[in-house]
């Protein structure tokens, strides 16, 4: 159950084409790109039922009134590498396939799973009482861009494939709770499952392959189909047709004549690609560009301060830690110097983090208490415990757990002084600053810091994939609103090498409560158990969780929506929410 | 000299070949690999090695150089390892783009600095002179990049005067006016770049071989300041020019990766970059295995052209390649 969390590979990888770039990019790019992941990344909104649509042909060209045709030109720093759903794994990709793809369900706002009138589903799947079998609906008019019917045996070949270990899905891990797919009739599949697994709704939020163009080809070799690289063998289910690939340059959309779904204003969408992040943001004041979705930081001002354009400071689905490493071979003394909890909540409490917020994001960002999506209906809120900037108080918690200030006024315990190596990826300059940031705050209660930049690829590879490090610092992504697939960064059976709680962080209670939480069909009951995951992952603090952050997103002033549909940047691929009701404004 | 070029030849298949080795092998021991890159590392183990597998990825290093090298040898450089697309259709017309601005600015720099080094060698420390060697400064010591920027800003922004990037209009690919308004910035600041070394060059020289005595001889027989710097003295200066030009030669074809980001050029020198951080290896192998095949034939041409200008070099089994 290697969920879906994604590193910010991506974006790190961003980072460091960044850093490349020199200055001018600063390698601080994180955006509101969010991290690849499964299909998570989706929209709609709330729960309006869309039946009545807003009025399609405006007699009276009113601003509020939405016009049909025109261009919209979005920025992207990477390009894609395959559109294919199954083997989205790239922010860039991502986005075109969340574009030219309808979804079998949606998310709304606030990160539920709904049936949305552009969803393929025509309604929430039923689910029997065992919480063992879906059952999901088509809606009868869906059809591919080809004219084909979109149908139960596109979901069937679909679901097999990903969870077909030679395919080597991404999203593998999203579909191999399922026991088997079973199509009922054309409009029909059941879902079987071998094990209650609530967060199963959220992996239906995803795009479906067309099984006529694909069925007779080898899993082996789907990777090197041409369909998700060549515009013309793609067939797609959603409003907009991918037509071009200007490899490295640009790719573009058109409006597609077979979508069965509520027609889109926009008549085509450019997908165009700036090799350097301060150009994209010059094209985007001049006009060139539309909408970027990465701002990077020294840039903001500059940004803000042109009329035409909106800035949408909110944070992004994804988090920022400080990782402490609990193996005691990490350390030179043979002992973590991590182990009380007095010593990790004294630590949170000896760091600034609003100040981090406030000078270094540029007030983009929220401190955070626990890893889960804030505001979704997993998000601990009261339950959590806080931590306020308090020097005072954290030296006292030092104190209590038998730190003793040494001759040099480094805090020591037992012969060994408290002084550990941070790690991070150099050339991420928000990283540096906050590394920075910390060493300060915490020689300020007599802890030494060490702060190291490594290169990204070799710093994955060397230190965080195997756990050999004292301290790390790095992101998650929240992409998928399901908290579940948290268990597999903090529960004790996703040790290294192969799992990702790279810091040996074991809690039984929580190892136990993160079983608890997938097993649980009930939703209330669930709140219930994440309500209480919040609080001792808050308490116990694996990691000092420091704030969800986020690039800001900035759109030219002459793309329209209605209030219920603007972007959501909590959300994957949030920066379209919603596109589909868009206009540009001729 | 037929047999002077054969000779040549062969040795630059053979260090083209053990170019292509050391290349390969540097790629491939940087840490994070193509299979790294592609998946999240928090993605199973299992699925990160079905890919690599189906990528080909998982095969011993020899296996996979000599299917790359077998692949060239078909004129073909192989395929992308993440998405299958042919690595020749991505690179070629990168090198078209990289040559037509490169060249432009190689050429635009070319037609200013030699006269003007000529002139300022005739005229020396004059105001000409003078402001060569300033501009000459400022074009070594300005990042060219931080020049671009500059010149968008005013250009592209503030006055509106010129296009901001990219080297044509969203759907006027083709169309030669537009694809000339987009030059006009980038190859400023390239041509800026290659300024300050020619000038420089061309009037050191030039300086050098006017105080020669076959100089003073020519001037003391009666012949004309013209004559003397036109017939007698420049044909002599240009020898370390075109050695220069020569060891350039590459630079036309790898681009100002820089430069190219910059102003959104879909040039190779982009494309690498591009290409470097998703560890696309085979893409990387074949810009590297064209800049040396272009390094080769530059060094090739400057040796060729020195037979031409000077007479006393004789290509032949002793003279060639050291002269």
């Amino acid at each position: 159950m290697k969920k879906p969390n994604k590193l910010m590979l991506c974006l790190s990888i961003m980072a460091l084409a960044g850093s490349v770039l020199a200055g001018c990019s600063n390698g601080n790019n994180t955006g509101g790109n969010n991290a690849p992941a499964d299909n998570a990344g989706n929209n709609k909104a709330a729960n309006a039922p869309a039946n009545n649509a807003p009025a399609e042909e405006p007699a009276t060209p009113d601003a509020n009134t939405p016009v049909d045709g025109g261009e919209l030109v979005v920025s992207s720093f990477s390009d894609i590498v395959s559109i294919n759903p199954i083997f989205v794994g790239d922010t860039a990709s991502g986005d075109i396939d969340y574009l030219v793809n309808a979804r079998l369900l949606d998310l709304d706002r606030a990160g539920n799973v709904v049936a949305e009138e552009w969803s393929l589903a025509a309604e929430l799947p039923q689910v029997s009482e065992d919480g063992l079998t879906y059952t999901i609906k088509l809606k009868p008019e869906a059809k591919w861009s080809d004219g084909q019917p979109l149908t139960a045996d596109d979901i069937v070949y679909t679901f097999d494939t990903i969870r077909n270990p030679e395919a080597a899905s991404l999203a593998i891990s999203n579909f191999d709770k399922i026991e088997s797919v079973t199509k009922v009739d054309a409009q029909t599949v059941t879902i079987k499952l071998k094990q209650v697994y609530s967060p199963f709704l959220y992996s239906l939020t995803t795009s479906i392959v067309p099984a006529h163009v694909l069925k007779d080809v080898p899993a082996k070799e789907l990777a090197k189909h041409p369909f998700g690289s060549d515009p013309a063998k793609t067939v797609t289910s959603g409003p907009w047709n991918w037509t071009e690939w200007k490899n490295g340059q640009y790719l573009t959309m058109e409006a597609n004549p077979n979508y069965w779904g509520p027609k889109p204003h926009i008549q085509k969408i450019t997908y165009k690609i700036y090799a350097d992040q301060n150009t994209e943001v010059q094209a985007l004041i001049k006009g060139d560009v539309d909408m970027t979705s990465a701002i990077p930081l020294p840039l903001l001002d500059t940004v803000k301060a042109n009329e035409n354009i909106n800035v949408i400071l909110a944070p992004g689905p994804q988090y920022e830690y400080l990782g402490f490493n609990f193996k005691d071979d990490n350390f030179p003394g043979k002992v973590s110097p991590f182990k009380g909890m007095k010593t990790r909540q004294a630590i949170a409490t000896a760091l600034n983090r609003q100040g981090m917020v406030d000078n270094i994001l540029k007030g983009t960002g929220t401190p955070l208490n626990a890893p889960f999506l804030p505001g979704s209906w997993s998000d601990p809120g009261d339950k959590a415990t806080t931590y306020s900037y308090d020097v005072e108080k954290a030296k006292a918690l030092l104190a209590e757990d038998g730190w003793v200030a040494g001759k040099d006024g480094i805090l020591a315990k037992d012969g060994q002084r408290f002084s550990f190596e941070l790690q991070y990826n150099a050339g991420n300059s928000r990283r540096e600053q906050v590394a920075a940031v910390i060493q300060q705050n915490l020689a300020d209660v007599g802890i030494e810091v060490k702060p190291k930049g490594i290169d990204f690829a070799a710093w994955i590879d060397q230190n965080v994939t195997p756990g050999k490090y004292e301290a790390i610092l790095l992101s998650w992504s929240l992409s998928n609103p399901d908290p579940a697939s948290n268990e597999s960064i903090f529960s004790s059976k996703y040790f290294p090498p192969t799992g990702q709680n790279t810091g040996w962080y074991k809690n039984e209670k929580l190892d136990q409560l993160w079983i608890d939480g997938t097993l649980t069909a009930d939703q209330s009951k669930r709140k219930e158990i994440y309500g209480e995951v919040g609080k001792e992952i808050s308490t116990d603090l694996p990691y000092v969780f420091l704030y969800q952050y986020g690039l800001p997103e900035a759109q030219n002033k002459k793309i329209k929506y209605a209030e219920e549909d603007k972007p959501e940047s909590t959300l994957g691929y949030g920066y379209f929410f919603h596109v589909n009701k868009w206009w540009v404004a001729p | 000299m037929t047999e002077y070029l054969i000779r040549r030849t062969l040795q630059s298949v053979l260090v083209l070949l053990l170019i292509t080795i050391v290349t390969f092998l540097l790629i491939h021991a940087a840490p994070g690999g193509p299979k790294t890159i592609f998946l999240s590392p928090n993605l199973s183990p299992e699925v990160m090695e079905q890919q690599a597998e189906n990528m080909g990825l998982n095969d011993p290093l020899p296996v996979q150089y000599f299917r790359w090298l077998g692949d060239l040898t078909q004129g073909d450089f192989g395929y992308t390892f993440k998405n299958n697309l042919p690595v020749g259709d991505l690179v070629w017309p990168t090198l078209g783009n990289t040559m037509i601005l490169m060249g432009s600015a190689w050429f635009l720099a070319l037609v200013i600095a030699i006269p003007w080094g000529i002139y300022n060698s005739t005229r020396e420390y004059g105001f000409s002179d003078q402001l060569a060697s300033f501009i000459a400064y400022i074009g070594f010591a300005m990042p060219t990049f931080w020049f671009g920027i500059i010149l968008q800003e005013l250009f592209a922004l503030k006055w509106d005067l010129l296009p901001l990037s990219d080297m044509y209009s969203m759907g006027k690919e083709g169309d030669l006016g537009d694809l000339v308004l987009h030059l006009i910035l980038p190859v400023t600041v390239l041509t800026l770049g290659f300024l300050a070394g020619y000038v420089k060059y061309s009037r050191s020289s030039m300086l050098e071989v006017l105080d020669q005595d076959y100089i003073r001889t020519a001037r003391a027989k009666g012949l004309g300041e013209r004559k003397v710097v036109f017939r007698h003295a420049l044909r002599n200066a240009l020898i370390p020019i075109i050695t220069i030009l020569g060891l350039d030669l590459p630079i036309l074809v790898a681009g100002a990766a820089l430069t190219e980001s910059v102003f959104n050029w879909p040039g190779m020198g982009r494309l690498f970059l591009q290409m470097a951080t998703q560890r696309e290896y085979s893409v990387l192998m074949a810009i590297t295995l064209i800049i040396a095949v272009f390094v080769i034939i530059g060094n090739l041409i400057a040796d060729l052209l020195y037979a031409i200008v000077d007479p006393r070099v004789k290509l032949g089994r002793k003279g060639g390649a050291g002269a």
